[in-house]
């Protein structure tokens, strides 16, 4: 397993490459971008019209403040940018912002009107795994483009069987990465920095989002740590105010360190009262997507606490002075909206930029507006540069990733306690995502560690 | 031992929760006979009332704000009470159940939005009163103060419910129309006020555990939900009207929820109806129902 303490300049430029290098070795990689502008000699019409994009993100309830709210407001800023700078291949972005809560029926009634009626060109969305889950399928169904930006759900894309034939949908894609790359850099950063560990324990929301991040971290620790006990797994309700019976059953196990997917209000709630509780005195926690939370707790966020960033997404990393794009997108972030970006923030970069990419390289080819059929093929195998490094989109329309993992640390000149800038690992992309067509548990049960 | 004391508190600490909230429900069902499907939408009034009294004053707020905050919840949700019961709950005494169901759930999704309208969206933080009671040591666990005053105030809460139903001329007309709602109006009992009355009374209980709950967890919309169907679970637990039965009834339920999640957190809902359901087999109407 790779060991990288401290993230310099040479190190974020071999990792950046580690993942064409990693994702090319497993037959992930497609073909690299090269955007043409149109020219004189296109063979197609390019309407004068906005192109019409959906952005959804939770604006109300519990997963707003953390991530619905951070996403819109990217995607808000991604837009005027693409906007100011002449558009895709021309036309203007129309973004229209819409509420992600309500549940999968209401969800699945606003997608259907939204590509039906409205007749948007692309929907951007979704923060729910259970969400996903159910608009995913409606791309093919209605032949709408549709790209999920931040659910995490490692099923959407695979099927029960390995191996599995790709893609699952020819018009619905995911611009990032699954859970599986947060749970694997979890486990690996563990048997990197903490190889003694011999109790563990998980906390997890008792959905799809909560079991499935559970089993692959499960899966992947026991593969990395053939003795180690899992002593306890809690299954919370999604929205449960109150945490104290699970807070004492796990100081009771006696684990020395607690999985947890908990996340939203959940995250935040279960963290104040494990603060009043000492929970952090005897145990340490191992959050899959904890990178939001210390910016929403404030200082009495403990130390100590291993966090992923849902890929490479954090405000300081890659260090400013060696990727120019994290620069600007940070600074031009704080500046609007004075907060940092958190990963949700990320993800719709990654989401509309794609897309621009995608229509860019479609359109290269054809010499014109592409159809959604024709943006679709040229997504596939896609590879983009973000304010995180790189992001590729494999044959089976999922993102490809490097993960960061970290520790939270009290820093000076931070109102919250951010990762360790000497703690931070990174695990490139082929390290944790499984190869095009293999189910990301058998691809961990084959490793031979 | 010591994690069993903490165990057990926990089991209290919830209980007291579910205690304030199947008390207001309680009353209601037992006085009036209305299933009041909005009982949880009152009880995010006060959540959403104290967590905004209390972030308002932001980081320097004294702790009195706090006490300010927990009447405000108790008033508005109580009026919010009293507005329900005279303007959609009166006309509905005489009908069947499934009018009361649909108005109560109609009234449940119209503050749902009335309170989206007021606060928004987004998450309300008011940390603060659970920041600054402090920590109490008990051998090498430690158990928030606070928890310990909001079970403090539940007792209080109960004890002020008891004397009021127990000591007072209301409160004994309140018994008796909940005995025999007919013989009470023949008796001359002015049944309508009365039922605005508990109404109110039930609402702000219902509010106050609300204001109890956002100094730990933030006030989000929905977050009335869970506490209604626990509180249904307590007060057919307990019997209708009875506040011994609120009171042991939420115990039961607090306990097997806590010790629940420490020995069986696989079955933790399934071993709640479980019991729910033994109790119910000989005890119908109830551990202490008439």
């Amino acid at each position: 397993m790779e060991k990288k303490k401290k993230i310099g300049r040479r190190e974020f430029i071999k990792s950046a490459g580690a993942v064409g290098v990693g994702l090319g070795a497993a037959g992930l990689l497609g073909t690299s971008v090269k955007v043409r502008k149109a020219t004189a000699a296109q063979t197609r019409s390019i309407p004068k019209t906005p192109i019409k994009i959906a952005a959804i993100s939770f604006l109300t309830g519990a997963a707003a403040a953390p991530f619905g709210i951070p996403g819109d407001n990217a995607y808000k800023l991604c837009a005027d940018e693409i906007n100011k700078k002449g558009g895709i291949l021309g036309r203007k972005i129309d973004m229209k912002s819409l509420d992600e809560a309500g549940g999968a029926d209401t969800q699945v009634k606003l997608a259907r009107k939204l590509i039906l009626e409205d007749k948007v060109d692309v929907i951007l969305g979704y923060i729910s795994s259970g969400n996903c889950k159910a608009i995913l399928p409606l791309s093919d169904e209605l032949g709408g483009l549709i790209i999920a930006y931040d659910c995490g759900t490692h099923v959407l894309m695979e099927e029960s069987r390995s191996p599995y034939k790709v893609p699952k949908y020819s018009l619905g894609f995911r611009s990032s990465a699954h859970l599986g790359i947060d749970n694997i850099g979890l486990a690996l950063y563990i048997k990197q920095y903490y190889p003694g560990v011999k109790k563990i324990a998980a906390i997890n929301p008792d959905y799809a989002w909560g079991r499935d991040s559970c089993l692959i971290f499960e899966t992947a620790i026991k593969k990395l740590f053939p003795g180690v006990e899992v002593v306890k797994k809690l299954w919370p309700k999604l929205g449960a105010t109150d945490y104290t019976a699970h807070i004492s059953a796990l100081i009771g196990s006696g684990a020395e360190l607690i999985h947890s997917a908990l996340w939203g209000g959940d995250a935040v709630t279960f963290t104040k009262q494990a603060i009043g509780m000492g929970l952090f005195k005897k145990a340490r926690m191992a959050y899959s997507r904890g990178e939001p939370y210390p910016q929403e707790v404030g200082m009495d966020y403990p130390e100590g606490q291993i966090i992923c960033c849902a890929g490479t997404h954090y405000f300081i990393y890659p260090p400013k002075e060696n990727w120019p794009l994290n620069k600007w997108f940070v600074d031009e972030f704080h500046k609007r909206y004075n907060k940092y970006p958190t990963y949700p923030s990320y993800h719709a970069y990654q989401a509309i930029y794609s897309y621009k990419a995608a229509v860019e390289k479609a359109g290269s080819l054809v010499g014109g507006w592409p159809s959604k059929e024709e943006i679709s093929k040229a997504a596939s195998g896609l590879s983009i540069e973000t304010p995180s490094g790189y992001l590729t989109i494999g044959e089976d329309h999922n993102g490809k990733e490097d993960v960061l993992v970290g520790i939270s640390k009290k820093v000076k000149g931070y109102s919250f306690p951010i990762l360790d800038p000497d703690r931070m690992a990174i695990f490139p992309a082929h390290q944790v995502n499984a190869p095009v067509g293999i189910r990301t548990e058998d691809w961990i049960k084959g490793w031979k560690v | 031992m010591e994690n069993w004391i903490i165990y057990l508190l926990n089991g209290l600490y919830f209980a007291s929760f579910l205690f304030l909230t199947s008390l207001g429900l309680s009353i209601i069902l037992g006085t009036m006979g209305i299933l009041n499907l909005a009982h949880g939408s009152l009880y995010a009034i006060g959540a959403f009332m104290a967590a905004w009294i209390v972030g308002a004053f932001g980081a320097k707020a004294p702790i009195t704000i706090f006490f300010v905050a927990l009447l405000a919840a108790l008033g508005l949700s109580g009026l919010m009470g009293l507005i329900m019961e005279t303007s959609i709950i009166r006309p509905m005494y005489h009908r069947a159940l499934e009018y009361q169901l649909l108005i109560t759930f109609g009234a449940l999704l119209l503050i749902e939005d009335l309170i989206k309208m007021t606060w928004g969206g987004t998450a309300y933080y008011a940390s603060k009163p659970f920041d600054v009671m402090g920590i109490l040591s008990i051998g090498s666990n430690q158990y928030p103060f606070y928890f310990l005053f909001v079970m403090l105030i539940a007792l209080a809460a109960g004890l002020g419910i008891w004397l009021i139903m127990g000591k007072t001329r209301v409160g004994i007309m309140l018994r008796a129309i909940s005995m025999d709602r007919e013989m009470a109006k023949a008796m001359g009992i002015r049944i309508s006020k009365l039922n605005t009355l508990a109404f109110g009374m039930g609402a702000a209980l219902a509010g106050l555990a609300g204001a109890l709950i956002v100094p730990t967890t933030p006030a989000l919309l929905g977050i009335g939900m869970e506490p209604l169907i626990l509180a249904f679970i307590v007060v057919v637990l307990g019997g209708l009207g009875s506040l011994k039965g609120a009171m042991i009834g939420s115990l039961i339920v607090g306990e097997t929820r806590s010790l629940g999640i420490v020995f069986f957190p696989e079955i933790e809902l399934p071993l709640l109806f479980l019991i729910a359901v033994i109790i119910l087999v000989f005890k119908p109407k109830g551990l202490f129902g008439r």
